[in-house]
């Protein structure tokens, strides 16, 4: 008798445990998830995509996809359990301005400063942002998550986080993954729309090499660069202040541990933990919506439209510019954020038609004159809609 | 000349401290309102955390005499006196301060003004007449909270906001506003373009500088070479000249000429580089 009912007692506590287990409460969803992840670390990998966004993120969203039986502190979304206590850097908005300041501190921005007329291409391909904003709106998403949606057309990652988290944090996951998807496929979104959209002539417009900046120049930069937009964009202040305090780091001279920490184990540590728990976000519970479908076609739609949109100004611009100083509009493309990828492809595309046509220091200006756009853009979203 | 610019800046920078508290809504004849923690109907008022971070009321003082300002000092200590952002604190001003931290040692019934001042017990935070406003169960306050249009209001809300209708949030009321989003294109582009335009303008102005100093040294470099041109310096003079600056960006040696030194080579311990634990020291030797 005794046997028996410790039997079934063992019984009963192996079919609890097994109630327990991934097998018990896999679903479809999980799975598609599952493969996703494993893509993210194939392309990574294999590619060579993005790897040091692609590899945390696919891994996270293996992490976040693998089933379990709620109510243990274990998923991503229960209070209380490690990875929520890691999210909340993603959730308040924290890891990205960490991130921006490890931008600034690795960012060399002579290419801008010697010649400043490549900013206004960072700004022309904010165009992306706003145009998906309307795009979003007329498909029935609200403001709010038309405003998030549409920074992904900035192709900055941790700025699309930062925004998203205070405007529409329900969807935040879908939109870190799409705008960190759309920054690995730079190299293949990017070449067609550049190709389709200029002459061979304008293909083959050599620029000037840019003149020697000086180190007061650099100094002055991140100094200047915080008052002149933070003063018409308070709202961009997390994201711009950090952008250029890093950069003051670098260009100082006198704080090279700090620029080293910031540009190396800082972001480092930051890039591991905002890459494993956004990608632990996508639950398939919560990711595998009609929304994030929808999702992922405005973040295609609107880099398309911010590279479209710094090239034909490229165009536009050389109306007013004299033969010698015209600009070779394959760099209009760098005006999204994902920097240096979209310069690289600049580069690439330009060398295809001239191989001793150099582009990507030229490109590099609007390349990271799109990373302060792009945070600029953040802030006027965040101060229209929060 | 830091005093000079922190003291303008002083007065002229709105502070997140308890100078944002305002005096919200108050109600003086309670016949069938709100009841207080003791089950009675007392008059009460109600204050409104205008900043945007947790504010202590605590050592702050409530009075209805203008001429008493420490009437009564709100005890220091206690967690409930912290009003979080934007949030409401609600007092009864029923003469019975002992029934708690809440109930202040004067009735308003019996005020013409209630009034709240700093810590210092001399800085006038804020006042309101409640003197001639008796209307019974009906409650005074700012129709929009903080704001400065005071009113009947048709609801009591003691502890939450003045305002009961429908919020609708900027974000709501741009998309209603602007379902297209082209306003919002506009706008936005407009502000972006005018932010890197304004750097633009700064940085080509900078380098216009930059470049006119550069002629500076230009014309300066120039002379210099003139006086002694690069192609009268001998191939000897040239490889001294690089191999000094070799030996120097190197620092091969020690500025003591003639002086060997051997320098540390700093090497930190593994297992797999230790000369005491290698294999081949451990190795047995042969003995003859």
């Amino acid at each position: 008798m005794e046997h028996s009912s410790f039997l079934s007692f063992v019984g009963d506590h192996l079919s609890q445990f097994l109630s327990y287990t991934a097998f018990a409460n896999f679903t479809i969803g999980h799975g598609i998830m599952m493969i996703i992840g494993l893509i993210f670390i194939y392309l990574a990998i294999a590619r060579e995509y993005e790897p040091l966004l692609l590899v945390p993120i696919g891994f996270g969203i293996l992490i976040g996809n693998i089933p379990f039986f709620p109510g243990l502190k274990v998923g991503i979304y229960e209070s209380g359990s490690v990875l929520n206590y890691l999210y909340f850097g993603v959730l308040q908005g924290l890891y990205p301005p960490l991130i921006f300041l490890g931008i600034g501190a690795m960012t060399d921005f002579s290419a801008l400063i010697s010649n400043p007329k490549l900013i206004l291409i960072g700004a022309a391909a904010q165009l992306g942002i706003f145009g998906a904003y309307g795009i979003s709106m007329a498909l029935g998403f609200t403001a709010a998550e038309s405003g998030a949606i549409a920074i992904i057309g900035g192709a900055d990652g941790p700025t699309a986080i930062f925004l998203s988290s205070k405007l529409a944090p329900d969807l935040m996951g879908a939109i870190a993954i799409s705008a960190y998807s759309y920054m690995a496929l730079v190299p293949v979104i990017q070449p067609p729309i550049m190709r389709l959209l200029t002459t061979n002539k304008e293909r083959l417009i050599k620029m000037k090499a840019p003149r020697a900046v000086s180190h007061r120049e650099k100094i002055n930069f991140p100094i200047a660069g915080l008052i002149l937009t933070c003063f018409i964009v308070p709202t961009g202040l997390p994201l711009l202040g950090m952008l250029f305090f890093g950069n003051l780091l670098k260009e100082s001279g006198v704080t090279k541990r700090l620029a080293d920490t910031a540009k190396g184990p800082l972001i480092d540590i930051v890039t591991i933990l905002i890459g494993l728990t956004v990608g632990a976000s996508t639950q398939a519970t919560t990711f595998l919506t009609s929304k994030s479908i929808g999702i992922f076609v405005l973040g295609a739609t609107s880099f398309i439209i911010a590279t479209t949109g710094g090239i034909l100004f490229v165009k536009f611009f050389n109306l007013f510019l004299a033969e010698g100083k015209k600009i070779n509009p394959l760099i209009g493309n760098s005006g999204v954020s994902a920097v240096p990828d979209s310069a690289r492809v600049s580069q690439v595309v330009g060398q295809e038609y001239d191989k001793s046509n150099h582009l990507l220091m030229h490109a590099m200006g609007p390349n990271v004159a799109g990373v302060i756009g792009s945070a600029v853009a953040a802030g006027i979203m965040l101060g229209l809609l929060y | 000349m830091l005093v000079a610019l922190l003291l303008p800046a002083t007065l002229l920078i709105n502070a997140q401290s308890a100078l944002d508290l305002r005096i919200n809504e108050f109600l003086v004849e309670n016949d069938s309102n709100y009841i207080d923690d003791f089950g009675q109907h007392s008059p009460w008022v109600e204050f409104y955390n205008t900043a945007y971070n947790t504010v202590n009321m605590g050592g702050l003082y409530l009075t209805n005499d203008l001429n008493n300002p420490k009437m009564y000092m709100i005890p220091k200590g206690d967690p409930i006196t912290a009003i979080a952002p934007r949030c409401f604190l609600v007092f009864w001003a029923d003469g019975k301060s002992e029934y708690g931290i809440r109930h202040l040692n004067f009735n308003l019934k019996d005020s013409k003004i209630i009034a709240l001042f700093d810590a210092d017990g001399k800085t006038l935070i804020d006042k309101i007449e409640v003197g001639n406003i008796h209307k019974k169960d009906i409650t005074y306050g700012r129709v929009h909270d903080g704001s400065n249009q005071w009113s009947y209001l048709e609801k009591s809300t003691p502890g939450s906001s003045n305002f009961t209708g429908t919020v609708v949030t900027p974000a709501e009321k741009f998309g209603q506003m602007d379902p297209s989003g082209t306003g919002m294109a506009v706008i936005a582009m407009a502000v972006v373009f005018s932010a890197l335009a304004l750097l633009y303008i700064f940085f080509k102005q900078s380098g216009k500088i930059q470049s006119g100093k550069s002629k500076l040294f230009n014309r300066a470099n120039k002379k210099e070479v003139t006086t002694a041109p690069i192609s009268e310096a001998s191939g000897e003079v040239n490889a001294a000249i690089a191999t000094a600056l070799y030996l120097y960006r190197n620092q091969l040696h020690d500025h003591e000429n003639t002086i060997i030194t051997i320098q540390k080579v700093a090497r930190s311990y593994s297992p797999w580089s230790s000369k005491i634990y290698g294999v081949m020291n451990n190795w047995p030797t042969k003995t003859r």
